[in-house]
């Protein structure tokens, strides 16, 4: 049953993949973008479909894995089902940095959002890992605690920022915290996937260790996990995960926090196991969420991370009910 | 009277007028109420006798009220809704503008005169304005029709959409809006948008923020067909153009005058 699961999985995540670059947007007819996949097609739909549908995908994919690797590895270290980068402040973070940068920085500058992303999800990160110090490290609870006030400051400070930003500048400010793969280009997948290899090896190659930790600390200490050196580790390159996707997506909610627990009730509980699961479902619940939105009201384009919602939710649903 | 929300506006003297934003500021000048004006908001840079007068946010009602106005000129271009709604509930007239096309404007500025008590002056400003509006409109009869998009802004790519002022603009210059319609009056759109085969012409306020948009989307896929020159961008004034008010004809004339001298 479970190869069956992994077979469909791959199924689809091939197909939105295809489709996305096959009925992508309003500018290129299937027939058209077919052609082009077929080594043909005129050189304007070759840029359409090569220059901005293939980027978008690449970056929708990488965004995807990204979130739901660092979701389901932060539920696994917290031993916490709401754990994702949302709730422990990471996105938010990220998110309030780039909308200061948006509103703050002259227009010449803008270029400059991803940086600014990145390193406001960096802070956030090291903020929420100060305040849940303690004497034997930072708890879980204790992070969780954390992330939810860093997460208020940002909102709030993502507030403000919006209440006061030159209003022609709402607009970019709208696509960082509601979520964007608009502005996909190669160059930024081009400096993203390398970026989120290293913290996303790190984490499959803490998958046992986490599954471990899922149990409780004294067990997975007994086990001989490294809990202290487990838990900086994995919580650092979950952050890294996230910071990455904003810089590039903005706040593409729920991916990250429901996509391991879809998979985990198809797989199984096994972290090891459901690390790379979450990863390729991620990825293919991004592309799918991207292309509805692309679709659904084309040319006009709704949020991403408000479709990815509406994708998730009713599979949550069903899935827990059938689980019950 | 009714203003063009479809609410009464209570007649009565009228000595102290707070339009709220940059259009209605304009649009109570030309309408001859300019000496009225108690106040004006914050982001209104025109006529130039605004410059002795005091600002006001247009969504403080508390300072609005204190200004004690016995009319409050509002328009659905940039006002809260509510900040209008709360002033009526505290007695305040409020006349609300809501200019999605060139005839509504110049229902705007009877309206404006009518309510401001220069009927005489209103009349004389809307019939200026249509007629403005009717020679630009028919000078771009002799040009050939083309496609295009108003970009208000570039990433992401927002554009105005069909029931705005700015899709009559483009339509009475000649041009056929390729913005969806029934998905809101300035949606974001596809970036593919640009690269559509049918798109020849991009409309763009001339605004700091959006030449380095430009400059941001020229250097992407998406701007293809704008280096190619298969998409010519024409910049209009962006106060002329962003603003439902009297000066709007000389955006369309603008832009008709650009489009003549390369159809």
């Amino acid at each position: 049953m479970k190869r069956g699961a992994d077979l469909a999985l791959v199924a689809v995540l091939l197909a939105a993949a295809a489709a996305a670059l096959v009925f992508g947007g309003p500018a290129a007819t299937p027939g058209e973008a077919l052609a082009v996949l077929s080594g043909g097609g005129s050189p304007e739909v070759r840029t359409i479909v090569l220059g901005l549908r293939l980027p978008r995908l690449a970056l929708a994919l990488v965004v995807g894995a990204s979130l739901a690797l660092a979701g389901a590895a932060l539920q696994a270290l917290l031993s916490n089902p709401l754990a994702d980068p949302f709730l422990l402040g990471i996105s938010g973070g990220g998110a309030a940095a780039a909308t200061a940068a948006y509103v703050l920085l002259p227009a010449a500058a803008l270029g400059g959002v991803p940086a600014a992303a990145m390193a406001g999800a960096a802070a956030a990160t090291g903020l929420v890992w100060w305040m849940a110090r303690g004497p034997l490290g930072p708890s879980p609870t204790r992070m969780i605690l954390a992330g939810v006030a860093v997460n208020a400051a940002a909102s709030a400070a993502i507030l403000t920022m919006l209440a006061l930003a030159p209003s022609p500048r709402l607009p970019g400010v709208i696509a960082v915290t509601m979520g964007s793969l608009a502005s996909a280009s190669a160059g930024q997948v081009a400096w993203l996937a390398p970026y989120v290899l290293v913290p996303a090896f790190v984490l499959l190659l803490h998958g046992r260790d986490l599954g471990l930790l899922a149990t409780g600390e004294e067990s997975a200490a007994a086990l001989g996990v490294e809990v202290a050196t487990v838990r900086r580790r994995v919580f650092m390159a979950a952050a890294a995960l996230c910071g990455g996707a904003v810089a590039f997506a903005g706040v593409i909610g729920f991916v990250g926090l429901v996509t391991p627990h879809l998979c985990r009730l198809v797989w199984g509980g096994s972290t090891r196991r459901l690390l790379p699961r979450a990863a390729l479902a991620g990825a293919a619940l991004t592309v799918l969420g991207d292309l509805l939105a692309r679709r659904a009201l084309s040319p006009a384009e709704l949020p991403v991370g408000v479709v990815t919602a509406l994708l998730g939710v009713p599979f949550f649903v069903a899935l827990l009910r059938r689980s019950a | 009277m009714i203003d063009q929300l479809g609410d009464a506006v209570p007649g009565g003297p009228v000595r102290r007028v707070v339009p709220l934003a940059p259009d209605v500021t304009e649009l109570a000048f030309a309408a001859g109420a300019g000496s009225l004006v108690a106040a004006v908001p914050v982001a209104a840079d025109y006529p130039t006798e605004i410059a002795r007068l005091p600002r006001v946010a247009p969504n403080d009602a508390e300072a609005i009220v204190a200004l004690r106005p016995d009319v409050v000129l509002a328009t659905t271009a940039g006002n809260d809704p509510r900040v209008v709604q709360r002033l009526r509930q505290l007695g305040t007239r409020v006349c609300s503008m809501d200019v999605t096309s060139f005839a509504r404007l110049v229902e705007a500025c009877r309206l404006a005169g009518d309510v401001l008590g220069y009927p005489a002056q209103g009349e004389r400003l809307a019939r200026e304005v249509d007629a403005r509006s009717a020679r630009a409109t028919e000078r771009a009869r002799a040009l050939p029709r083309r496609n295009a998009l108003y970009v208000v802004w570039w990433e992401p790519l927002i554009v105005a959409a069909p029931g705005t002022f700015h899709d009559d603009m483009l339509h009475r210059a000649g041009l056929s809006n390729l913005a969806p319609a029934s998905v809101g009056r300035y949606p974001r759109v596809d970036p593919e948008l640009l690269l559509d085969p049918r798109l020849e012409v991009a409309v763009v306020p001339d605004e700091r923020d959006l030449r380095e948009g430009l400059a941001r989307t020229t250097a992407s896929a998406a701007g293809s067909r704008l280096v190619s020159g298969a998409v010519r961008v024409i910049w209009l004034p962006a106060d002329l153009a962003n603003r439902p008010g009297p000066r709007l004809p000389a955006a369309l004339e603008a832009l008709v005058a650009a489009r003549e001298a390369r159809p």
